[in-house]
């Protein structure tokens, strides 16, 4: 695919990191040389130096043949104009863009080809906020991720010694739980992952995923653990974008103090919020913490821009009692050097940020993906289309569909049900299917399988 | 209905200079959506691109046959472009197109149009009959061997 990326920032190169090495055909324009040269050197892609907006600039970076274009300037407003300007002169088939103001993301009304055409609208904000929140509500689980709107999840928990299925074989599941239907995807034990099977026996420390209807997941996580108590006190450092929307989505739920050390902006945050109590402060002061009962706090979250200042504060919140500490890591090397330490969950905006845009990039059908374990695996949701002539996947009983090494179905959704898939569940077309490939290099093995025959029409 | 019903000489094109998957696509939504009142090449484009989502219709050995369905049509029409230089096309067996057959049908497709596109693709598998378009020369030249081919018996 031809792909034009336009802004070298975080996103952007991250971006070009992950789609670069995928056989894709890459262009990134961006104002500063220095930043593409970055690139350049050590990724395999084409630059151009320019404003992104600009027609002239676009036609350079091949806009006539790209098939989609990724706007993601530090500015809305250029990301906007780029869209524009490519649908109006350039006809490009997908537009997605950045668009981080509030005051344009609450008319969704603007965002269609009479007006403002951008296909797929992006803000790594809302996605980060989002997946904290969704963290928040199933203590215990290292990742809870969305299928078909949040009908199905996936969750990622690690197995502790006394979970009731902990030293058993998963096929004794249904035993435990025969009203609960659920599908554990993948195991991955001291990082090597395990294809699981029936007579697969679930070992203390395993990092289990588990697919099941929302309904579901309390009743599959208790098997695999301890339940944690519920979370009530939620400490949240930096009240900037993600810090003040997170507050704004938890705090009638939970009681919730939001710490920033900028005057100015606790201020404006704490006009913004009606329950959270904001504090001016230094969250990496012990004493503030100290007052604040950090001891009593279930999670604590370091949200600020500085992955310095998130890493210490997050390490001194945990030293200080604070049940489970959270932090948001831009830097993908401190990500990997924090997560077997004293933080239980480092939040990456890129991670969470491509599976949105691969959703995009893939062939065939596909409504979502998730980028797993550093991007080493998906979770990919794929709809069938056709029939047992035109479709390998559609008309097919689970058990005959040729899935490649390593990958799993683990539900279906047809319609607003969640069936579970087992060996003999047969697939539909429209059916929405949701499998986890445990290595990337598969997926176009996948992409194959979901793909129609040249007669469907 | 036969191939030949589906062209005309207008709407066959020699030597195309596009050089990517999105460029052959909107040639072929112009040429399509050409002397059609009722088609606008924007809307032909964005069904043949809606098609190709699903699945490449590259069929193999340098051919394919992209094909959408349009609301509110009524004809089937078809077109024809030989490029100068092959293009990537995510086809089956990986290997460059330079044949394509773009095929229109109105959205209320029915059996007739799935034996359209298998004749199209019956017609493409025959190996000969393709090496005669990559020698053709001229736009006639092309539009006069896609009308006289024939089904095997």
């Amino acid at each position: 695919m031809k792909i034009i990326i336009l802004g070298a920032g975080q996103v952007g190169s991250s971006l070009a990191n992950n789609l670069a090495s995928e056989a894709n055909d890459i262009t990134v324009v961006d104002t500063e040389p220095q930043r593409l040269q970055a690139l350049q050197d050590r990724l395999d892609l084409r630059t151009v130096t320019g404003q992104a907006s600009h027609p002239e600039v676009l036609l350079r970076a091949g806009a006539e043949d790209a098939d989609m274009l990724i706007a993601v300037t530090n500015s809305d407003e250029t990301n906007m104009v780029a869209c524009q300007i490519a649908y109006s002169l350039f006809r490009t088939p997908t537009k997605i863009a950045r668009v981080r103001a509030l005051e344009y993301l609450m008319h969704p009304q603007l965002f269609n080809p009479e007006s403002i055409p951008i296909d797929v609208l992006i803000s790594p904000e809302q996605l980060v906020t989002d997946y904290i929140h969704r963290l928040i509500e199933y203590p215990g689980a290292l990742q809870v991720l969305n299928f078909a709107e949040g009908k199905v999840q996936l969750v990622a928990v690690k197995a502790y010694y006394g979970g009731p299925l902990v030293g058993h074989e998963l096929q004794t599941l249904r035993q435990h739980m025969p009203g609960v239907d659920t599908r554990v995807a993948a195991i991955y034990r001291r990082n090597r992952p395990i294809i699981p099977e029936g007579t697969t026996v679930i070992e203390a420390d395993d990092e289990v995923f588990f697919i099941a209807a929302k309904k579901d997941i309390r009743a599959v996580m208790s098997e695999l653990r301890r339940l944690e108590k519920p979370v009530r006190h939620v400490i949240i450092a930096g009240g900037g974008n993600i810090g003040k929307r997170l507050a704004a989505a938890l705090e009638n739920d939970y009681q919730v103090k939001l710490i920033d050390h900028n005057p100015a902006r606790a201020r404006a945050v704490s006009e913004e919020l009606s329950r959270t109590i904001v504090l001016q402060g230094d969250a990496a002061d012990a004493e503030l913490l100290l007052a604040e009962n950090i001891e009593e706090t279930d999670v604590f979250c370091a949200l600020t821009n500085d992955d310095e200042a998130n890493i210490l504060s997050s390490m001194l919140a945990k030293r200080l009692g604070a049940r489970k500490v959270m932090t948001l890591i831009n830097r993908a090397a401190y990500v990997d050097l924090v997560e077997s330490g004293e933080i239980d969950v480092a939040i990456s905006p890129q991670q969470a940020t491509i599976g949105s845009l691969l959703t995009h990039v893939r062939r065939g059908d596909v409504a979502a993906v998730h980028s797993l374990r550093r991007g080493a695996a998906e979770a990919i949701e794929a709809v069938a289309h056709g029939d047992k002539q035109s479709s390998k996947v559609a008309g097919r009983a689970v058990e005959d569909i040729k899935l490649p090494h390593g990958t799993t179905i683990g539900a279906i959704v047809r319609g607003s049900d969640v069936l579970i898939a087992h060996h003999d569940t047969v697939i539909e077309a429209e059916d929405h299917v949701i499998l986890f490939v445990v290595d990337k290099k598969r997926i176009p093995e996948v992409e194959r399988l979901f793909q129609v025959g040249i007669t469907f029409l | 209905m036969h191939i030949a019903d589906l062209l005309t000489a207008e709407r066959v094109a020699c030597g195309d200079p596009s050089a990517s998957k999105k460029r052959v696509l909107e040639q072929l939504s112009a040429l399509i959506a050409g002397g059609q009142p009722a088609l606008t090449p924007t809307d032909v484009f964005d069904s043949l691109l809606a098609r190709e989502r699903l699945g490449s219709t590259g069929l193999g050995h340098g051919v394919a046959i992209p094909h959408g369905r349009v609301k509110h049509g009524t004809v089937t029409v078809g077109a024809f472009i030989k490029l100068q230089q092959p293009i990537d096309f995510d086809a089956i067996d990986g290997e460059p197109v330079d044949l394509l057959f773009g095929l229109l049908v109105p959205e209320q497709s029915t059996q007739e149009h799935l034996q359209l596109l298998a004749q199209l693709a019956e017609m493409f598998s025959d190996a000969a009959f393709v090496a005669g378009l990559r020698a053709a020369g001229s736009a006639a030249e092309l539009h006069a061997l896609l009308s006289q081919w024939k089904p095997g018996p």
